[in-house]
């Protein structure tokens, strides 16, 4: 147990590590800006007293790395500064849409990932017959169309042709649970749809690969049925690989729901990213930055920890 | 329900019944497969479903009789050599080929296959299709058709700059680092652990925000963030033909690194990296067509598949599909590629199913 132990620990100070330098990025790239963030929101027209009442205002007068360390403790308890277009405070402003993205994101991911496993599983089962070539071609091509692509499709059909879903998702805070999954629908189906193919995909190629092996081989000798096969004999050793995959999956599901949350005018925090970057608000551009990268580094320290822990040879050390 | 439509099921019952008494997997699920289709149309209201079936159907069709037709055109017209390799070409990596090859075409001579220019003003915004523009007209009354090809000069030649740059740094660290190894190889590797773990699209905004949307900051941005990939997997495949006698042999002899990379490295493992570099370019082109879907990439006047799409969304709610065109180019691009580095990794891995 002890070495799984230092494993453990040796991935997860590392993850740390990688956490510190990308805020370090997401905040010194500001810095690189022309000028700086005060002549940017200003713009070319703005007086010296103007621009130093404004860098006084925000702490700009104040070395780089001051305000790094001020800023890195206020993401601690989630404050994130103010807006420098609207001068609210920045959680205030994304608090909530966090909020609706994880929802949606979790509404994906509940029904992608098993999904995607039994289908991948069934696929194996069903390998180099035909279905496993029209599985094949299809996931391809899905894997491949743009994520805008899909969404536009979908609502061409389901909401405007066949009516079923709303296209747009409008959330007021007193709706009921079902409304709010039938609003979400069509969004959520997009983010299933794009993760479903590729953990598909892999989960099957894990599972065919090990097929090939010898104990495999025995365990179809001595008679087992061919579910029993895999499910109790590939499957368990499968499991490692198909984790990073689903972990990583899901990472790119989080990027995913940034171009997903523009087409269906979903009020989440990839919304708001797109519209501060047009806006060059960089309080918030940077604090959704951070909180997509946090999310993406915990997701595949989820993804190592989580194969560490289900590899059998780990578990039981000779 | 008539008597067809009973009739059908009662057919399809019957043989999947037979199939299952036979065990062939195939027809059950063929058969499954026409039932759920059916069902699925009946829930949906009309034969919508069913003529689409039908259409896509017949387009695979179609697409795979071309395929086939432009592999035996390959072999016939090429030299012994290459006439080996197209043999081996499946039909989807065929296909993948017909449509690199129409989008490089089209790229080169977009003026003089389209009709009009890119940003000229030809009709009224959202003009139906005639036989004058044929596929209608955008938002401000310019011609899609045209738009649409000057868009594969401009975004496809975006996206394979950016690739391009992120392939270069990344491949030459990776060799570098495989040749020289120690602490060059450390810290590099080291570099790669941490860029690659932050969001491509995330970073690109990050660094569009800052710099403003130009097509020079997307470059940077996508070489930033690619670039490790290259990395990770030239460091790989160049670490196993370092291993080999020749390499060591060709050291001994003197040659300088210049010489080792071009000379005896880069040969043996150029089949591994080709198909990354289509890997690379199918991330790369599709974060691009999302960066301009957003309004962040290339700028107006200039034609865009991705925010042709966003600039005639509108159209989709009055069951148009005219936005669906641009988005459908650039997912048809992206699958073509990638059927391609299917078959190439497919030939140099030996890989067997």
């Amino acid at each position: 147990m002890r070495d799984i132990f230092n494993l453990i620990g040796r991935r997860l100070g590392l993850g740390l590590v990688t956490l510190l330098v990308i805020s370090l990025i997401i905040f010194f790239m500001v810095e690189l800006l022309p000028g700086d963030v005060a002549q940017a929101v200003l713009g070319q027209g703005a007086t010296e007293d103007n621009l130093a009442a404004l860098r006084k205002e925000m702490g700009l007068d104040q070395p780089a790395i001051l305000r790094y360390l001020s800023w890195l403790q206020g993401t601690l308890i989630f404050d994130f500064g103010n807006s420098v277009v609207t001068g609210g405070s920045v959680s205030a402003l994304i608090g909530g849409r966090l909020m609706n993205t994880l929802f949606l994101a979790s509404y994906a991911a509940v029904i992608a990932v098993p999904l995607s496993i039994f289908l991948g599983v069934v696929i194996a089962m069903l390998r180099n017959t035909i279905f496993d070539r029209i599985a094949n071609v299809v996931t391809l091509t899905w894997v491949s169309a743009p994520d805008f692509f899909l969404a536009y499709i979908l609502i061409l059909f389901f909401s405007v042709k066949w009516q079923m879903f709303p296209a747009i998702s409008s959330l007021n805070p007193g709706m009921d649970f079902l409304e709010l999954l039938e609003r979400t629908f069509l969004p959520a189906l997009v983010l299933i749809m794009i993760t479903i193919a590729q953990m598909m995909r892999m989960t099957r190629a894990t599972i065919v690969n090990l097929l090939a092996s010898p104990y495999i081989e025995m365990a179809r000798l001595k008679g087992a049925p061919p579910w029993k096969v895999i499910v109790k004999h590939a499957l368990p050793n499968a499991w490692a690989p198909i984790i990073s995959v689903v972990a990583l999956n899901l990472a790119f599901l989080i990027t995913g729901v940034v171009l997903v949350e523009v087409v269906f005018v979903y009020p989440g925090i990839g919304q708001a990213l797109v519209n501060a970057v047009a806006k060059r608000d960089f309080p918030v551009v940077q604090a959704c930055c951070l909180i997509f990268a946090a999310t993406f580094i915990l997701l595949n320290l989820a993804a190592d920890v989580g194969a560490i822990l289900t590899n059998p040879r780990l578990r039981h050390p000779k | 329900m008539s008597t067809l439509a009973l009739s059908r099921y009662a057919f399809l019952i019957t043989s999947s019944c037979v199939a299952v008494f036979k065990r062939n997997r195939t027809v059950i699920a063929l058969c499954a497969a026409a039932i759920m289709l059916f069902l699925a149309d009946i829930f949906t209201g009309g034969s919508t479903l069913l003529r689409y079936a039908v259409i896509g159907s017949v387009a695979l069709g179609l697409s795979a009789a071309v395929s086939f037709g432009f592999r035996a055109f390959l072999v016939a017209v090429s030299p012994d050599k290459w006439a080996k390799e197209f043999r081996s070409l499946t039909l989807s990596a065929s296909f993948g080929l017909i449509v690199i090859v129409l989008v490089l075409f089209t790229m080169v001579f977009a003026p003089w296959i389209a009709p009009y220019d890119q940003s000229e003003i030809v009709t009224s915004a959202f003009a139906p299709p005639d036989s004058n523009l044929w596929l209608g007209a955008d938002q401000l009354g310019r011609d899609m058709f045209s738009r649409l090809i000057y868009g594969a000069r401009n975004s496809v030649s975006l996206a394979m700059a950016a690739t391009s740059a992120a392939f270069l740094i990344g491949t030459t660290a990776g060799l570098f680092a495989a040749l020289k190894g120690g602490w060059i190889d450390q810290v590099l590797g080291r570099v790669t652990d941490i860029v690659i773990s932050i969001p491509a699209l995330i970073f690109a905004l990050l660094m569009l925000s800052i710099f403003g949307p130009k097509s020079t900051v997307i470059i940077v941005a996508v070489a930033v963030v690619y670039a490790p990939r290259a990395f990770r997997v030239t460091r790989a495949v160049a670490g196993g033909v370092v291993a080999m006698d020749y390499v060591e042999a060709a050291r001994l002899r003197g040659e300088s690194t210049g010489y080792l990379i071009r000379k005896e490295v880069l040969p043996n493992c150029s089949a591994p990296l080709l198909a990354e570099f289509g890997m690379e370019f199918c991330f790369v082109f599709l974060l691009v067509a999302g960066l301009s879907f957003l309004g962040l990439g290339i700028q107006p006047p200039f034609a865009d598949w991705g925010s042709m799409v966003r600039e005639n969304a509108t159209l989709i709610s009055f069951g148009e599909i005219t936005p669906l065109i641009p988005a459908s180019c650039i997912a048809i691009l992206t699958v073509g590629v990638n059927f391609v580095v299917d078959w190439m990794l497919h030939r140099s891995s030996g890989l067997k199913d």
